[in-house]
């Protein structure tokens, strides 16, 4: 009998729960709970798709998982990967020159296995068009402008080394492409087998030795840890490759601060609406109360419906984050490969604990001081008692908070703005609002103002609430409208993508013409001259630069110098300033690792000639644009007398390849490097994540907006009492409409004004300091923004008006 | 001689307003008998409504003593005058207080229910019925008219077969006619059930239809 009883009890208490739920006493609470879990399912299932594509995007750039790059062999390493279980491959690559019968040309010879690349991918079209992946013993594939440069054809002999070679057919598209003209040589390929018979190994030789591998991270990891690097050893992986690991590791940063904003933004309106949820509950745990219901009771009804709301919250919100991850997935159809890589159960796991950490204090505080209430309230009405009780529910998220982004900078430098700023926004809308109150008004503004002024603690945390959103709102834009902003700067449309090597100076006026002939967009003509630096000061450099600097590139080859009459205007001046006569503009990282300042003294030797130039500027050079860039930039009466030959970029399209192909057979001593394949994937990588940054920063956009939706609704909703009792008394639909367009219009203005403001004091140290970019300031948004927010509340207002008119029944 | 079933022993309460202590009531002695009517009337703001809330163990004094069913209120704790409430008191409010989610039925098996009886949904009818609202046991409070909410307060009060009925202002909220008939059905049931009625009114018509009437009056109590 007592068991039915407790059973029929029980079946009640679902029931009613199930009915609170549906008849609206917890769906704002479920909705909000609903739109954290959906917006973390979808956003860290797309983050992890996202982050697997961003990641064999660069690791298809440098061939492999983890590179080893070495000047000496290194068999053990081999073995020890072979141990751990990892794919390996080995590449020898050196620079010599090929000869033809025709012609000679200094190439870069990668000898490599057959199992090269790991990732990524190899086109090798050979003479019947026919596509191969591989390279093979005995075969030879070269890239196809030394087709021209040494007038040969597919099947032709060539001469590498020692060795005598067929060529097999042309490089179509390789790995491990590298930005720098100087450095670019025309490749060629060999397979491993054949590096021998080109007698290039030899002892003093400059040979490069890189060993790829793939397999586990924890396996890469421990291949690392068990390897002590010599000098003028590296590891390269995705993370530290140049242009695209700049790319990935920043768009990872995004992503990973728009969960943390999203997160945020839900979770304020989760906590407002459990609050308000406990609020219109308190006259019915009286009620309950004053009919002896005890805590445990109250305890247990509070659990069943929250239970079931958490249950409901959960499964709603994963199927909507899998639909929004579908949705947000739709525009990237193009670009993201076929077969995208799952992203397992961690969404749904993480989603749960955001859920649980967030709401357990969201909604377990006010409803540990709900069952508080006084049974004495059903008779009358009493002011509420601060209460501590609960507090240290706070805890569960913030611990989880340093466990997940202890060592995210760039969130810990938002979040700790963010609890700065929201004071501030709060209190300077307060300000704001209250200066506005000193005018005067017509009856609506007046009478909306004296209210906002009354409820000064209500205000103050609507306007936190309200102006945080819009904050962490245009930070999503703005840093995703930066960050794109500086990488298409760095590599914008119109890049150079053919480099003219080699133009002798006797070509150098004709080959301009011509480009200019045919409207090709192209950079000032640039002399080289091959040098070396000898002398810093009058002290040789073997004598003055430390011995673990000897071994930069600066040091150990020749390289290419040029003279100018100004600086490029792409080259920021750092230090000092250009000079008429007698100086040098230095690099910065060479004038860093050679300890080389303002007025050194610095010699040296052209063509076995020495040239003393006295510094006169440090230069930043962005290694990574597609432009000539030059470590020593002399004025003209230091070198220009010397012997050079001419180097050019310009832009040509895919229309004009005819015309390249008449400048290679006019000049065939101009040796030409064609960047437009890489230049491709560059754009392409690009592309893909500036539609994966917009699509998350639209995302977030909607959820903050969705979200400022919700706060207005509910505060709305809390006025209705008030409303109503207008109403009641006759007031017009205009003038209850007016007052609180007044009050919320005015409200939202002040808000998304200041928040525009604070958006962007975040943005610019964000940019400056977190990102180490330019930072910008944006007009615009503190026009934008304002306008959001009124929007914001018309439709809000627009959508509870109808039910707020209604009189008292 | 009959059982006191409400004891109250110089009970004072004040609240503090703005650093000021105001008192509410003054020194309030008086007994209560099992089976009694009895009206406590007064203006609005004379105290009605704290002194229920006091005899019912919904707040304490700020000094005195109240005896409940012969159990002294100042040494039970908040659980334990819970439980007396749901097992021998009942209250019929003046804004109803229905749980709008529940249905008529439901809201009338809560007090069964809080008193860990389960659904005696059988009874929950009879008593629907005996208040004439046989037939609208699903209807939600926000399908009834406000002496329909009212009657269904009165259904719920008597479900646990209480020892006290407290009554606050019952007739409150609605007009004359719905009012008397309210009031007609409160009486019956208190007579049938025994129950011991303790109403608060500002109505003297109401209150002489009672057993005993005391006045408050800034805060004394008198008794007419």
């Amino acid at each position: 009998m007592q068991t039915s009883n407790v059973s029929s009890g029980n079946k009640m208490l679902l029931r009613w729960s199930l009915r609170e739920i549906w008849q609206g006493q917890l769906w704002p609470v479920m909705a909000a709970l609903t739109l954290i879990v959906a917006c973390v399912v979808a956003l860290s299932a797309l983050a992890i798709r996202v982050d697997a594509v961003l990641t064999s995007q660069g690791r298809a750039m440098i061939a492999a998982d983890l590179v080893f790059n070495s000047a000496t062999a290194t068999p053990s390493l081999l073995s020890d990967a072979q141990n751990l279980g990892l794919t390996s491959s080995s590449q020898t690559r050196f620079q010599t020159m090929a000869f033809s019968d025709n012609n000679m040309q200094l190439v870069t010879v990668k000898s490599v296995e057959s199992s090269y690349p790991l990732r990524g991918e190899l086109i090798l079209m050979g003479e019947t068009e026919k596509v191969s992946h591989s390279v093979q013993a005995s075969e030879l594939w070269i890239d196809e402008q030394l087709l021209s440069l040494l007038a040969v054809n597919i099947g032709d002999k060539l001469a590498i080394g020692d060795a005598e070679l067929t060529i097999s057919g042309k490089i179509i598209a390789q790995p491990e492409v590298t930005f720098n003209p100087f450095r670019t040589m025309p490749s060629v390929l060999i397979h491993e087998s054949d590096l021998p018979k080109t007698g290039a190994i030899q002892v003093g030789s400059r040979v490069q030795y890189r060993t790829f591998f793939k397999g586990e991270k924890s396996a890469l990891t421990q291949l690392q840890q068990n390897y002590q690097l010599q000098a003028s050893q590296r590891w390269i992986s995705e993370d530290n490759n140049g242009r695209s690991a700049d790319l990935i590791s920043k768009s990872k940063q995004y992503l990973s601060l728009t969960i943390v904003m999203v997160i945020l933004m839900a979770s304020v309106t989760l906590i407002l609406t459990c609050q308000h949820y406990a609020r219109s509950r308190i006259d019915t745990v009286a009620m309950l109360k004053s009919m002896g219901a005890s805590k445990g009771w109250l305890r247990r009804w509070l659990l069943v419906q929250v239970g079931l709301m958490f249950t409901a919250g959960l499964l709603l919100g994963s199927l909507v984050g899998i639909l929004l991850e579908l949705l947000l997935r739709l525009p990237l159809q193009h670009i993201l490969p076929e077969q995208l890589p799952g992203y397992g159960y961690l969404p749904f796991v993480f989603a749960t604990l955001v859920a649980l950490l967030i709401g357990l204090p969201a909604l377990g505080i006010p409803l540990i001081r709900l069952l508080d209430t006084s049974a004495i309230v059903v008779l009358q009405a009493q002011q509420p008692t601060p209460s501590k009780k609960g507090w240290w529910l706070n805890i569960l998220p913030i611990a989880a908070f340093i466990f997940f982004y202890g060592n995210n900078s760039l969130v810990w430098m938002v979040l700790s703005g963010l609890i700065v700023l929201f004071f501030v926004l709060a209190n300077s809308s307060y300000a704001l609002l209250f200066l506005l109150s000193r005018y005067k008004w017509g009856a609506a503004m007046s009478l909306a103002l004296s209210r906002i002024k009354r409820s000064q603690k209500i205000t103050i945390m609507q306007l936190a609430a309200l102006s945080g959103s819009l904050l962490l709102v245009t930070l999503i834009w703005l840093l995703r409208s930066d960050l794109l902003g500086d990488w298409q700067q760095t590599l914008p449309a119109e890049t150079a993508n053919v480099f003219a090597l080699n133009i002798a100076p006797a070509q150098q006026q004709a080959y301009l013409q011509e480009l200019d002939k045919n409207n090709i967009t192209r950079s000032p003509a640039y002399a080289i001259i091959r040098g070396r630096l000898t002398a810093i000061n009058g002290g040789k450099i073997k004598d003055t630069v430390a011995p673990e600097k000897q071994d930069i590139n600066v040091l150990h080859r020749e390289i290419n110098f040029t003279w100018a009459k100004q600086l490029p205007d792409y080259n920021e001046v750092l230090e000092g300033a250009w000079t008429d006569k007698g100086g040098v503009s230095v690099e910065q990282s060479v004038a860093k690792d050679l300890q080389i300042g303002i007025g050194d003294s610095l010699d040296f030797t052209v063509n076995n000639q020495t040239v003393v130039a006295t510094v006169n500027s440090i230069r930043a050079v962005n290694w990574q644009s597609m432009k000539p860039n030059f470590y020593f930039i002399f004025t003209p009466d230091v070198i220009a007398q010397l012997p050079a030959t001419w180097l050019v970029s310009f832009r040509i399209d895919d229309s004009q390849t005819p015309l390249l192909n008449e400048l290679g057979r006019n000049y065939p001593t101009v040796s030409l490097l064609d960047f437009r394949i890489i230049g491709e994937k560059i754009q392409q990588l690009l592309a893909q994540v500036v539609w994966s940054l917009s699509v998350l920063a639209g995302l977030g956009v909607v959820s903050g907006i969705l979200l400022i939706f919700t706060l207005l609704r509910l505060s709305l909703t809390q006025r209705q009492r008030e409303i109503t009792l207008y109403r009641t008394l006759g007031a017009s639909r205009r003038r209850i409409s007016q007052t609180l367009w007044c009050e919320y219009g005015v409200m939202a203005v002040v808000a998304g004004f200041v928040a525009a403001i604070g958006a962007e004091s975040i943005e610019f140290s964000l940019m400056k300091w977190g990102l180490k970019l330019t930072p910008s300031v944006h007009i615009e948004m503190w026009f934008i923004v304002p306008l959001l927010a009124l929007l914001l509340v018309f439709a809000s207002l627009m959508s509870a008006i109808k039910q707020l008119l209604q009189p008292l029944q | 001689m009959s059982l006191s079933i409400i004891k109250t022993v110089s009970v004072c309460k004040s609240v503090s307003s703005n650093e000021a202590q105001l008192s509410i009531l003054n020194d309030i002695s008086f007994e209560i008998f099992a089976r009694e009517r009895v009206a406590i009337i007064g203006t609005s703001g004379a105290g009605k409504s704290t002194l229920m809330g006091l005899l019912a163990g919904l707040d304490s004094p700020s000094s005195g003593e109240i005896e409940l069913l012969g159990q002294p209120l100042s040494q039970l704790d908040d659980e334990q005058r819970a439980k007396i409430r749901s097992e021998s008191i009942g209250f019929v409010f003046q804004n109803f207080l229905l749980i709008p989610s529940l249905t008529a039925l439901e809201n009338v098996t809560l007090p069964a229910i809080l008193r860990g009886e389960g659904e005696d949904i059988v009874k929950a009818q009879q008593l629907l019925h005996s208040v004439g609202l046989s037939g609208r046991e699903t209807h939600l409070p926000a399908q009834l008219s406000g002496g329909e909410q009212q009657r269904v307060a009165l259904a719920r009060a008597f479900m646990t077969q209480p020892k006290i009925l407290f009554a606050d202002e019952p007739t409150g909220n609605l007009d004359e006619k719905t009012a008397q008939n309210i009031i007609e059905l409160l009486f019956e049931m208190n007579r049938e059930y025994g129950t011991t009625l303790v109403l608060i009114t500002h109505d003297s018509n109401l209150a002489e239809r009672c057993d005993r009437i005391l006045t408050i009056h800034a805060g004394e109590l008198q008794e007419l």
